[in-house]
């Protein structure tokens, strides 16, 4: 919009006056939708949220009253802050195999991929166009305790009769970096693919072995992307429940089975609240990290 | 010990265990009562102006009072009410006589009333049930269901009855609940005088154990504490029924408790958990684990017990009931506030308290049976129920003999004498300080 450039200043000042109504409202207009959308399905329900998690509601009208008890938030992170650290760590834990498992196959793409990138991208992605649950369910029928993986190795004395995958920690990992995986995946491929190829030739002119081109040049080029990737996974693991109920056992609740039953099993309310304001915040600290270490300029690209 | 069953030759069409159906489908949560659930928490009621522009909705209530003269629920009321031949009946799944895939004593009603009913296996759990039919209860309007069962340990019976959510019964239509229930449901403490409620079934949370392994279960809640089984013992994730087995575990009687007992309790619950000796704290499918050996004791509802034991060839499940007792809860049916069907609802519900048709229903149920009379005619069966009783045994495959004289469907003098209630949360300041010194407990990280 810099279209009076180069214009004599007496015609370029009664142009810019005619369009100013128009210049100074069209960004507003331009995001009002997106505006209005943020408004109505995120700031406000995040505020109610907040506000019930101060509230004494009770349990048999679902009826509120504002009484700014902030006890609440003490109560329940006393109550629950070792289901939190599980959450942060299975959370962490199925993040970093994702990064781990998807960086060879987002390099392969990017680089050898050729004209077949957006084949193999759909490949990757081909399977979660069956639902979640349903996907998480299927995992759990497979790993049952007799089950057809289990139960084939136990009969044939691979396996001793007591070793179980369901109900432990590592079920409950490996569900999440499995469903997770795509999150992670694309915008670590997006970042290698962005790469300059010629950046590597010079790279490889001034005598860098294979190796160091890729210590030294590709992996830094893609640290935006891996941080995003990150907190793509990261978030929403920390916050899911449907792996752990499924997957999971009783000694490896995470925060978001406690918040689930919180609301639909005991109808507690404020406490649900409380506990889904503190998870909020930790994932904002996530945010944040991102924003001071990288700039929130790389957010933007990649999210 | 109740239970002596010799393990059971039958048909066993292993498809149609209803133990598994129902332990796969009917999550035994949450039975909490709280009949004055407005003592305290009536303080809560009531919606600020904040509250109003957040849009959360609140409630005006009324109190659950006795019908007033001419309003609904009373006898001049009841009397202008009409039979619509139609009525919505909201159940829990696998919990009424079933025969090639239809329910005889429903296909039985309509054809001796004209009355259609629409059956559904809505309820899967109270509370969640609860908060589903609660907007329409507090908009004034129809929930869709003009029967609804729900159990009395469990607060949502305490709220519907309190704020007036309930349509009173039209005693006068009650003929045969007043001649044949039984004393256990007739006048019970969570509903005196019946003027909202009649019981659908009953049953017992107590302990069931797999008695090729255990051999000397002993008498007593303390085989779930024993060491000898650790790592082998299911535990209810439950609060409600937790605590309870807790507070027996430390010689307290569960209903006259206090809250210095449940933190004892809780402590001991945490050192079952923490000794290793609990494999898990399950829902609805404590009875799978148990049959397929992950566990060998476990908390455990008297009816799937008794089903599996009944209807599975290799079944060795006994159920245990304590010296210690055995928490005992009953499923009520009530009709809902702005009912359509009112009339036929009652018509059904009464129809229910004939011991031809409890024969049948507890023929494939076996729970507590809440008419006596049943008995007698599972043992010498006439007419329409001796018919479909016998339409019913090639899928059950067993005498009717064996549901007659199982002390968990017809309890005897000792069954009876160790039937213990639940604690009545007295405010919600209570069920909040349980459900945080025992879901902690369950909800392990």
């Amino acid at each position: 919009m810099t279209s009076s450039e180069g214009v004599a200043p007496a015609a370029g000042v009664t142009r810019r006056r005619r369009a100013r109504p128009g210049k100074v409202l069209a960004p507003y207009l331009l995001s009002l939708p997106a505006g209005l959308w943020l408004l109505a399905l995120f700031l406000v329900p995040l505020v109610v949220m907040l506000s019930l998690s101060l509230q004494t509601c009770n349990f048999g009208t679902g009826a509120c009253v504002m009484t700014w008890h902030w006890g609440e938030f003490w109560s329940q992170v006393s109550l629950y802050h070792s289901q939190f650290l599980t959450s942060i760590y299975f959370a962490g834990a199925a993040t970093i195999i994702d990064l781990i498992v998807s960086f060879p196959i987002a390099y392969w793409i990017a680089f050898y991929g050729g004209s077949k990138k957006n084949f193999f991208l759909l490949m990757l992605l081909v399977p979660f166009f069956v639902s979640f649950v349903i996907r998480t369910i299927v995992w759990e029928f497979i790993l049952s305790d007799q089950g057809i993986v289990l139960g084939t190795l136990k009969n044939a004395h691979l396996l001793p009769q007591n070793f179980h995958i369901l109900a432990t920690g590592y079920a409950v990992v490996a569900g999440l970096a499995y469903n997770y995986l795509p999150f992670t995946a694309l915008p670590l491929y997006v970042a290698i693919e962005r790469i300059d190829k010629t950046v590597l030739d010079a790279a490889y002119d001034l005598y860098a072995s294979k190796r160091e081109a890729f210590t030294r040049v590709i992996l830094p080029l893609t640290i935006p992307g891996m941080f995003a990737a990150f907190l793509l996974t990261f978030i929403p693991a920390l916050g899911d429940y449907v792996n752990q109920q499924i997957l999971g056992g009783t000694n490896n609740t995470m925060i978001g089975t406690v918040i689930q039953n919180a609301f639909l099993t005991n109808l507690d309310y404020a406490g649900g609240s409380a506990l889904s304001a503190v998870l909020l915040a930790i994932a904002l600290v996530g945010i944040f990290a991102y924003a001071r270490l990288l700039g929130s300029r790389t957010i933007e690209e990649y999210l | 010990m109740q239970d002596q069953h010799n393990p059971q030759p039958g048909s066993n069409d292993p498809a149609l265990d209803p133990s598994i159906w129902r332990g796969l489908t009917q999550p035994r949560m949450s039975r909490r009562q709280m009949l004055r659930a407005a003592g305290a928490g009536a303080g809560a009621l009531g919606v600020s102006a904040f509250l109003a522009a957040c849009g959360v909705k609140g409630a005006t209530v009324g109190g659950g009072s006795s019908p007033k003269p001419g309003g609904v629920g009373s006898a001049s009321w009841w009397a202008k009410q009409k039979l619509h031949h139609t009525v919505n009946f909201a159940n829990w799944p696998y919990y009424i006589d079933v025969l090639k895939g239809k329910h005889p004593s429903l296909q039985h009603f309509t054809d001796l009333t004209g009355i259609q009913v629409n059956y559904t296996e809505a309820i899967s759990d109270n509370l969640p049930f609860y908060a589903k039919i609660r907007p329409s209860l507090q908009a004034q309007q129809y929930t869709g269901y003009d029967i609804i069962v729900m159990t009395n340990n469990s607060p949502p019976l305490g709220y519907l009855i309190n704020y007036g959510w309930l349509t009173p019964l039209d005693q006068s239509a009650m003929v045969n609940f007043h001649k044949y229930a039984s004393p256990l449901v007739a006048n019970p403490a969570w509903d005196r005088g019946n003027k909202y409620t009649m019981a659908w079934q009953s049953g017992w949370t107590a302990i069931g154990y797999n008695s090729s392994v255990v051999k000397n279960p002993g008498d007593s809640v303390q085989i779930l504490f024993d060491p000898k089984y650790s790592g082998k013992v299911g535990m209810m994730a439950d609060p409600q029924e937790l605590g309870s087995l807790g507070l027996l575990a430390i010689g307290v009687e569960p209903a006259t408790s206090t809250e210095s007992d449940w933190a004892r309790a809780a402590k001991k619950l945490q050192t079952q958990k923490s000794d290793g000796i609990v494999r898990a704290y399950y829902d609805q499918d404590y009875i799978n684990h148990l049959k397929n050996g992950d566990t060998v004791v476990s908390q455990a509802w008297s009816g799937d017990i008794f089903q599996a034991d009944l209807n599975h060839a290799t079944s060795d499940l006994r159920l245990l009931i304590p010296h210690e007792g055995g928490m005992s809860w009953t499923d009520n049916m009530c009709i809902p506030a702005y009912a359509q069907n009112p009339k036929d609802a009652m018509t059904l519900m009464d129809y229910y308290y004939s011991p031809d048709v409890q024969a049948v229903v507890e023929y494939y149920n076996d729970y507590v049976c809440p008419v006596p009379l049943a008995q007698q005619v599972l043992l010498h069966p006439t007419g329409w129920a001796a018919e479909t009783l016998k339409a019913m045994k090639p899928s059950i495959g067993l005498p009717y003999s064996k549901t007659a004289n199982a002390p968990t469907v017809f309890p005897d003098k000792q069954a009876i004498a160790l039937s213990r209630p639940y604690y009545q949360y007295k405010s919600q300041e209570e069920l909040t300080a349980w459900n945080n010194l025992f879901l902690p407990i369950t909800q392990g990280s």
